[in-house]
């Protein structure tokens, strides 16, 4: 019982989520995901500065994983079918993340997976394992930009 | 007595070079697996979309020309290499052509890879004969009207190509021609950021100053250090950063066909390696562009 609950609320959570969205324009759903991927990138340009050695906050890096698994959390959410480069053309998404969901999603939940062991090994503090979680946290992204994402000049 | 030292020098370097060739000696074996990555053949010679097997080729490169479909080089005596001797294989990289001495297209970048050393081919060599063979029958080329005619690639070789093997500039440091070295011949990075003339021929005078034009019609950014245009901002570190992880200094990571390149082959360099790159990336003059 509890189980068709929850399997029902989500699909309401979902439709909801939907409409919300289909009533957003779609140059703003393409700023906003361009925001969090750009929070994303904030913070792995941050944690790079300390694993390169140039500034000395290693204690920072939890914070800054903590914050690429909550995002990885709503990644998720921010390719809605109206923000593709036919509703608007400003966008380095390409048409593929929505002609091939199934690779589109396997391509998240590797990132989401990564995001949350590498929040784990950063908790741990281990700067080695930090830099060597970074390059497998990084290949995830590249997973998915490089078949779904055309970078913008 | 004096007389007898080098000819039993020589005969014991022959002997030794024998062997290696006979049954690949282990250590030539590991050698040649790390010149494979440092040259990128996996990522050309795998159809990696199509789940097929490392190294048995079938990757369709799209350009202005036509479709290439890389060759299957395991040792695979129908499908593959398996007919081939070592100098049929460093014919094939030094001067382009196959064992019968006709011309390969360049889509092939032996026009990087002719500067490559003899002991890295031939430890390159020792590698491809241990692979599993597989039997994956090569697809022939699909391009347009006139290139699909072989006898062109003879023409474009007598107009753009000559083997050339890398000479070391004295005057700079080992750490600069090891860089040279790996960007220039074996990274190929060249065939993909330098801008290409008409006939696909690279433009020499603008050496990796980007390609309007690149892999997939798409652009390759301009990696000189010019302030605006190309990495100018970017510290060797962080240049060796971004060949290991693909993390650009801005926390934004490399997709396209860098992606590829970072996967298959500089994040799997040794750091000494990483910085030879960059310290030779960072000794170009700056081009704007493209
Ligand atoms: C599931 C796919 C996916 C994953 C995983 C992913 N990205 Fe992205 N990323 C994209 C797409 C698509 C765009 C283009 C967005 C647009 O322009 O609409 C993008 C754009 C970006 C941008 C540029 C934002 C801008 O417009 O300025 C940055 C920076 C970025 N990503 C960083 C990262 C980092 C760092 C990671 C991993 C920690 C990552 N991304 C993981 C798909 C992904
Ligand atoms: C940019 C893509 C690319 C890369 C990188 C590349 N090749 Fe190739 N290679 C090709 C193409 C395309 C051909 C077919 C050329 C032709 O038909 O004229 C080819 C042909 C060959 C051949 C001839 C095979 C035959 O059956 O005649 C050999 C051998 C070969 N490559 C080995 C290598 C090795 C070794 C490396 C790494 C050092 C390498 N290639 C890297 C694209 C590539
Ligand atoms: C197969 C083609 C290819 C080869 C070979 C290649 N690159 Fe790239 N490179 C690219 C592409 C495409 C990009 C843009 C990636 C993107 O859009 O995220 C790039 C991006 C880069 C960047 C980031 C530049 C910037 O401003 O964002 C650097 C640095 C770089 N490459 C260095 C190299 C070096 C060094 C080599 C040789 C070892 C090399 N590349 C070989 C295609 C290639």
């Amino acid at each position: 019982m509890r189980r068709v609950l929850c399997a029902l609320s989500a699909g309401l959570a979902l439709g909801l989520a939907g409409q919300a969205l289909a009533a957003d324009s779609p140059e703003n759903l393409v700023k906003y995901r361009q925001s969090v991927m750009k929070a994303i990138g904030g913070h792995t340009g941050a944690i790079a500065a300390v694993v390169k050695g140039e500034v000395s906050y290693g204690a920072h890096v939890a914070n800054h994983a903590r914050g690429i698994r909550d995002m990885s959390l709503i990644v998720p959410d921010i390719f809605p079918a109206n923000s593709g480069p036919m509703d608007y053309a400003d966008t380095g998404a390409l048409p593929k993340i929505w002609e091939e969901p199934a690779k589109f999603k396997l391509a998240v939940s590797a990132f989401q997976s990564a995001a949350a062991k590498f929040a784990d090994i950063a908790e741990g503090g281990d700067s080695q394992a930090i830099a060597d979680g970074l390059g497998a946290l990084g290949k995830t992204c590249g997973g998915c930009h490089k078949p779904f994402r055309q970078k913008k000049e | 007595m004096r007389l007898l030292v080098p000819v039993c020098a020589v005969l014991l370097v022959s002997g030794a070079s024998l062997a290696g060739t006979a049954a690949a000696e282990p250590d030539a074996v590991a050698r040649g697996k790390y010149v494979l990555r440092a040259a990128g053949c996996v990522a050309c010679h795998t159809d990696e979309k199509g789940g097929g097997t490392v190294l048995a080729g079938g990757r369709a490169l799209e350009t202005p020309f036509g479709t290439f479909y890389t060759p299957n080089i395991t040792p695979d005596p129908g499908a593959g290499l398996g007919g081939w001797t070592e100098a049929d294989f460093l014919q094939a990289l030094s001067q382009g052509r196959d064992p019968q001495g006709r011309p390969y297209y360049p889509a092939f970048p032996y026009t990087s890879y002719r500067g490559m050393t003899e002991q890295d081919m031939r430890d390159l060599w020792a590698y491809l004969q241990s692979v599993p063979p597989a039997d994956r029958a090569n697809k022939p080329h699909e391009l347009g009207f006139p290139y699909g005619l072989r006898f062109l690639a003879t023409v474009w070789q007598w107009l753009y190509f000559e083997p050339a093997p890398f000479r070391p500039n004295p005057d700079r440091s080992d750490v600069w021609n090891r860089g040279a070295y790996l960007v220039r011949h074996l990274g190929h990075c060249a065939e993909c950021h330098s801008p290409r003339g008409r006939l696909g021929a690279l433009d020499g005078g603008r050496e990796l100053a980007g390609n309007p034009e690149g892999p997939d019609g798409k652009k390759v950014p301009n990696i000189t250090p010019h302030a605006k245009d190309g990495i100018g901002g970017w510290s060797k570190t962080d240049i060796a950063f971004f060949l290991k992880t693909g993390f650009l200094p801005d926390g934004d990571v490399a997709g396209g066909a860098m992606e590829d390149v970072i996967r298959e082959s500089t994040s799997r360099l040794s750091d000494e390696d990483r910085a030879a790159i960059a310290a030779y990336v960072q000794s170009l003059s700056p081009v704007p562009g493209p």
